[in-house]
């Protein structure tokens, strides 16, 4: 995939990531700096929906525990949206993770994560 | 007849009414007309582009000689002859086309002998164009022009009274034919390099990303043919849409030329776009519609869009007022596939599109065209379909579809109309898995796509499929992290179904690197727990990663 199939979206100082496709070794490092980029120190935190993705390898996994792991430390918070079907259940459960502390069914869920009284984003 | 006045040198009479005409050192430019010819010599000149070059080239010498005609005659090589290329006042010479051959006629003679030739009476001359005597024109100076020794052309002046041209008038016209030559021959050359150019781009239109088809398992080939007199605008495209899916485009501009041309380029860029942005074909179709509504002054083409399924043979296909796309089994009888076109991309408002899904059975080819193969004068459309069935039949590979479909169709000469082929098969999936590719991150999703290709054929649950998929594709990353780099340097992934379990076989000519940091013992982590078992052996040669899963039918 390229960059193209990442979109952002900035609501209530919570972004709002959605990847499609493939995430291996050969976009890791242009999501990681996409991420970075709209993650400014204004925000909550990020949710980032990976319900259409098609496969995640080890170095995607890497990624988002890095990424986790440098929000944590600005005091921001990292959610994820998996549904139940995904193949990237498969990935986590070969690498012996389960990310369920920060995982949220819908992107409507967020801002219960993020605090209350912000408006859900219109998807 | 008598030799003129002016002619009381020395004078070769060369045909009926002809003499030939030698300027002596002796006779001086004439002093009022200096300046004139200083017009002629305006450097200015050969930075025109040719056409203009030629037309003011045409203005000055009428001026200057105060003549009715004057022309301005080529040298064709292929053909040695001359062809009328500018005219003032005999314009009729090249709206028609007028050739003479080197050595007849007037102009004829003029190149072979290149000598300056004077007609007093084109009545009693041997002079082979008709236009000249059907104008009126009564007399008659050409000069040869000539470029570092070549022959390139003649030129020529005539008047509608008989006139007789002294040797003035013949300086006169041998400095502007010595000012012109040279500039015409530089402008001429611009203009094939510019034509090479054209001809360059036209090239382009039949290239095809080659590795990309050939580690799909979807086998792409194509064909532009040009048409023998004009440019055209057919044109044919293939489109990496990602996630294992691929998109054919054909396409023809209604019309020829350089305008059709352009058209050509301006339709298939919006179609690749739109196709980019995801749509399906008949979505995309409908948005080239109203991209070609927008260009107004009739931008009409016809265009059909397919999208194939690199793992399933799916397929889903639209059409603008396009032909038919063939469909060529491995064993039977090639058939037309029914879609039902929408009219023409330009042709009318909000056109809306039909999709039609199909299905590509392993083996099977999909053959798209542009009319120029199927149309021909006096032969009835669904009789050219018939030949074009019949030709096709028993191809092997898309290349042998486009190379029978070229070969039985189009004639020796080539092609009246331009025409573009293209053929993509769902290619039969081997028994072993096979594939060798570059080391470079793009390569990693086209490996996953094309072994989980190869896995479905296999009988296997889903499950599976994908745990033998990461497994690989973390093998795989290892290779090239070994190898990124090194150019000549790829990877090879081989698979097998043996004793009930799927081997899989990733080697590389780097060394195994323990892992370092999380990242690489994940990716260690993934394999050893998705397969049965797990082998990593590395000597001077390279790396080889030995790996097998049992399969639900052999546990």
């Amino acid at each position: 995939m390229t960059i193209g199939q990442l979109k952002l979206e900035t609501r209530d100082r919570v972004v709002y990531a959605t990847v499609a496709g493939d995430i291996d070794m050969s976009n890791v490092q242009q999501i990681r700096e996409a991420l970075g980029r709209a993650t400014t120190n204004q925000a909550l935190g990020l949710v980032l929906d990976l319900s259409d993705v098609d496969y995640l390898d080890s170095a995607g996994i890497h990624l988002i525990h890095t990424l986790g792991s440098h929000l944590q430390s600005h005091g921001q918070k990292l959610a994820f949206v998996i549904p139940p079907d995904s193949v990237i259940n498969d990935a986590l459960r070969l690498a012996g993770l389960s990310w369920e502390e920060a995982r949220i069914a819908t992107a409507d869920e967020a801002p219960q994560v993020f605090g209350g009284g912000a408006v859900p984003p219109a998807r | 007849m008598a030799p003129t006045d002016v002619h009381n040198r020395p004078a070769r009479h060369l045909g009926a009414g002809q003499v030939a005409l030698e300027l002596d050192s002796s006779v001086a430019t004439p002093t009022r007309r200096l300046r004139d010819l200083v017009r002629l010599s305006d450097p200015a000149l050969s930075e025109l582009p040719f056409e203009q070059l030629l037309d003011e080239l045409l203005l000055r010498v009428r001026d200057l000689l105060d003549v009715d005609t004057v022309a301005i005659l080529l040298l064709d090589h292929r053909t040695d002859q001359l062809v009328a290329t500018a005219a003032r006042g005999i314009e009729e010479e090249v709206e028609q086309g007028v050739r003479i051959p080197i050595g007849r006629g007037f102009a004829g003679r003029i190149a072979k002998e290149r000598v300056a030739i004077f007609i007093a009476d084109v009545d009693h001359a041997d002079v082979v164009n008709p236009i000249l005597s059907e104008k009126g024109i009564r007399s008659l100076l050409g000069v040869p022009l000539i470029v570092e020794g070549d022959l390139i052309g003649v030129l020529h002046v005539g008047s509608l009274t008989h006139r007789r041209f002294d040797l003035r008038d013949l300086a006169v016209l041998e400095l502007a034919a010595a000012r012109a030559a040279p500039a015409i021959e530089r402008s001429r050359l611009i203009m094939a390099l510019a034509r090479e150019h054209a001809n360059a781009v036209m090239l382009q239109r039949s290239l095809l990303p080659r590795e990309f088809a050939e580690t799909t398992g979807i086998g792409v080939a194509a064909r532009y043919l040009p048409a023998r007199e004009e440019v055209g605008g057919d044109w044919y495209d293939l489109i990496e849409l990602g996630r294992g899916e691929i998109g054919i485009a054909i396409g023809d501009v209604v019309g020829h030329g350089l305008h059709a041309a352009t058209l050509m380029g301006q339709m298939r860029s919006a179609l690749h776009a739109y196709a980019l942005e995801g749509h399906g074909p008949a979505r995309t179709l409908e948005l080239v519609d109203r991209f070609a509504m927008s260009l107004g002054e009739s931008a009409m083409a016809t265009a059909a869009y397919v999208i194939v399924n690199a793992a399933t043979g799916a397929v889903r296909l639209a059409s603008a007022g396009h032909l038919p796309p063939v469909v060529i089994p491995v064993n039977g009888e090639p058939r037309l596939l029914d879609v039902n076109p929408a009219p023409p991309l330009g042709a009318f408002d909000h056109c809306r599109c039909e999709e039609r899904e199909a299905f590509l059975d392993q083996g099977e080819t999909m053959l798209l065209y542009t009319d120029g193969l199927v149309e021909r004068p006096h032969v009835p459309l669904s009789s050219s379909l018939e030949q074009l069935l019949g030709a096709v039949g028993g191809a092997q590979t898309a290349e042998d579809a486009c190379l029978l479909a070229v070969d039985q169709l189009v004639p020796q000469r080539g092609p009246r109309d331009d025409i573009a082929v293209i053929a993509l098969q769902n290619e039969q999936i081997p028994a072993l898995f096979d594939a060798s590719l570059p080391a470079h991150p793009q390569m990693l999703s086209r490996l996953r796509r094309m072994l989980g290709r190869w896995l479905a054929q296999q009988r296997l649950d889903e499950t599976t499929i994908t745990e033998i998929t990461i497994a690989v594709s973390e093998a795989c990353s290892n290779a090239v992290e070994h190898a990124y780099g090194m150019d000549e340097d790829g990877f090879r992934v081989r698979a097998r179904t043996a004793d009930g379990a799927i081997e899989v076989i990733v080697t590389d000519r780097g060394s195994w690197r323990p892992p370092r940091g999380q990242n690489r013992g994940r990716g260690l982590m993934i394999m050893q727990s998705a397969m049965d078992s797990f082998e990593i052996t590395s000597d001077e040669t390279g790396t080889a990663i030995v790996m097998a899963k049992r399969t639900a039918a052999g546990s």
